[in-house]
């Protein structure tokens, strides 16, 4: 399977990663649209920052993944032939066992509608995920494990 | 296995696998045996009759936020790709550990090669007097302050139909346990039928305080009564416990702390009320008993029975039955995981019983996996669990009370704002974290979770624990890289 990895030393957290994913996530996909009408979108890839060191971090897709682990409802669930993790919104019921578990902290509370469980689906139909597409320095590569 | 007994029907017939347990454990064991061994033959035994469903959901089914169809964890397809027989309504009697072969209460026997045992964990229902209402409580009535100083003697009230007790609480209309799917269908059925707008719930703990989640989220107000001072004792402190019985009791709930039941007052058999140990009669036609839960050893114990302790074929229990790092009993090839299992305990360093979903996913999966010949070890579990309740989300992990009597520099780090609801602990023993409690702001929790979990030393990022916006960038350098580079790439 491909994996993003974190280039960390080209980061320079211009969170241009944040804006495509929040747009990628919106109903519009339009980035007037979702930023002006859709406020409550969240980013799932997320910028950490402290002076010049920053970096972008979203779901690793775990090997043993702690979230799928913890997940009471079934939604969160590894897939054999992709190795991707993904959170089955309609199933999921917001208990935040995935929270609790994730060492990344990458994981996020989707309140806007019934509360779920938010984070990375490697943007399942790109070729690339857009943070990666979009990063103006290859801070984040999308490449095979 | 000549002297196998004739009543068995799976004489011919002997599973490679046999599970006993349905849930968390028994499924996730279930998938890792299949991982390995894909031919071997699985059958998963369970006493309830659903095709499976999450325990936890249950408070969300009573609440009305799923349905029941959504109530399960695996869906069908899961037992037909991994060729797993379920055999549902199997109540097990015994285990003939010589043999080899599971007895079930109609004399029929299931034949194994490995055997775990995934059969979870049953309700605690304290001793409590149950008195019929012809003499109905008055609250001034001098007979009753002396039943509450002296509710041992039973003599002195002759109508008393006898104590709740486990074997006759269900007899009793508007009293129930919550810790499994017919629990919560029951409850359900009973507040509808019933038009029920107010009930009592007895324990403040986990299972107390998530079905008065479900009960609030149903407009109906709840009265909680717990024998310790505070609510979710076991793993909140004061603080955190305060902010959860303030806005309970904002909410038009009562809490009633240093107390408990001493007596219940039925009419024909239903609840009327109750009166607590300090003297107080609550008028109730629903009362939860959720004092807590203990393994489930009716089988261990049974097939014990007759067989001496220092006996090879005597399966070795404490609180729970004893596992070792296999998650194997003291018996060859029989295997234990989940609420029923005693296994050991990364931060205390003790073996005990951590009743916790993702515990149970765990240990299921490393007995499956040397069931089926592979090698993984258990390297410990230890408490953690995300309570939501009036919409204000909690986490708690590991120790959140460091003991007087633990050895070592204990310090703890404490951002409290009561006003805001948010609370935020750290507990720190020899520059390693060992528990947290996190209050409001939740979201990365799990970040806490791996320190706890890897050991690792935090004395250069201690100012920055407590901070709300505390993330991976703060970690130690060799950790973060770990995190964010990855195993792979490291040197």
């Amino acid at each position: 399977m491909k994996k993003i990895y974190i280039k960390e030393e080209y980061c320079i957290a211009c969170r241009l990663c944040e804006i495509y994913c929040q747009v990628k996530h919106s109903k519009s996909k339009k980035i007037l649209k979702a930023f002006k009408n859709e406020t409550d979108i969240l980013s799932r890839v997320l910028v950490e920052e402290i002076g010049y060191n920053s970096f972008a971090i979203q779901c690793r897709h775990c090997e043993d993944a702690p979230c799928v682990e913890a997940c009471i409802s079934g939604a969160m669930q590894k897939n054999k032939n992709t190795g991707t993790v993904t959170c089955d919104e309609k199933k999921c019921v917001g208990c935040w066992m995935c929270i609790m578990a994730c060492p990344y902290g990458v994981i996020k509370r989707d309140l806007s509608e019934k509360k779920v469980a938010s984070k990375c689906d490697l943007c399942g139909d790109e070729e690339f995920p857009v943070c990666v597409r979009n990063c103006p320095n290859e801070a984040l590569k999308f490449e095979d494990v | 296995m000549e002297n196998k007994s004739k009543l068995y029907e799976g004489k011919n017939n002997i599973f490679d696998y046999i599970i006993i347990g349905n849930s968390a454990a028994g499924l996730s064991a279930a998938s890792s045996i299949r991982t390995i061994d894909k031919n071997g033959s699985i059958v998963v035994l369970t006493n309830e009759n659903y095709l499976n469903y999450s325990k936890p959901l249950i408070t969300y089914y009573l609440a009305g936020r799923i349905k029941l169809k959504d109530i399960y964890f695996k869906n069908e397809d899961f037992y037909k790709e991994n060729n797993i027989l379920l055999k549902k309504d199997t109540n097990i009697l015994k285990i003939d550990y010589a043999n080899k072969q599971v007895i079930t209460d109609k004399n029929t026997g299931f034949a194994y090669r490995k055997l775990l045992l995934a059969n979870g964990g049953i309700p605690i229902i304290p001793k409590i007097r149950v008195s019929e209402s012809s003499d109905s409580p008055s609250i001034n009535s001098e007979r009753f302050k002396e039943h509450a100083e002296n509710n041992a003697d039973v003599n002195k009230n002759k109508s008393i139909p006898g104590s709740l007790d486990n074997s006759n609480f269900k007899n009793f209309t508007g009293i129930f346990t919550f810790t499994c799917l017919k629990d919560a269908e029951k409850v359900k059925d009973y507040i509808t039928k019933n038009n029920i707008t107010e009930a009592a719930v007895l324990g403040g703990g986990l299972i107390g305080l998530k079905s008065a989640e479900a009960l609030l989220e149903l407009g109906i107000k709840v009265k909680i009564i717990e024998l310790s001072d505070r609510i979710l004792s076991a793993s909140f402190d004061k603080q955190a416990s305060s902010i959860i019985e303030n806005e309970l009791e904002n909410k038009g709930n009562r809490i009633y702390t240093q107390n408990t039941i001493n007596q219940i007052f039925v009419k024909n058999g239903s609840l009327e009320s109750f009166q607590l140990k300090s003297g107080e009669i609550i008028k109730s036609r629903l009362l939860i008993v959720a004092v807590g839960v203990i393994p489930d050893l009716s089988i261990a114990e049974n097939s014990n029975n007759n067989i001496k302790k220092n006996e090879p074929g005597y399966l070795k229990l404490n609180r729970g039955i004893l596992v070792d790092e296999h998650m194997q009993t003291s018996i060859k090839d029989v295997f234990a995981a989940g609420d029923v299992a005693e296994s050991f305990n990364f931060v205390t360093g003790d073996k005990s019983n951590i009743a916790i979903w993702p515990l149970a996913v765990r240990q299921g999966d490393i007995a499956g996996a040397n069931m089926a010949g592979g090698n993984k070890i258990y390297d410990g579990g230890y408490f953690m669990n995300s309570v939501e309740i009036l919409n204000i989300p909690t986490i708690s992990i590991g120790i959140t009370n460091a003991p007087d009597d633990m050895e070592g520099n204990i310090e703890i780090m404490k951002d409290y704002k009561p006003e805001k609801r948010y609370y935020r602990k750290i507990v720190i023993h020899n520059n390693k974290i060992i528990g947290i409690i996190l209050v409001e702001n939740i979201d990365r929790a799990g970040i806490y979770n791996g320190l706890i979990r890897n050991k690792i030393d935090i004395s250069n990022i201690k100012d920055n624990l407590v901070k709300e916006d505390f993330g991976i960038i703060q970690l130690p350098s060799d950790y973060k890289k770990h995190l964010v580079v990855g195993d792979g790439i490291e040197v």
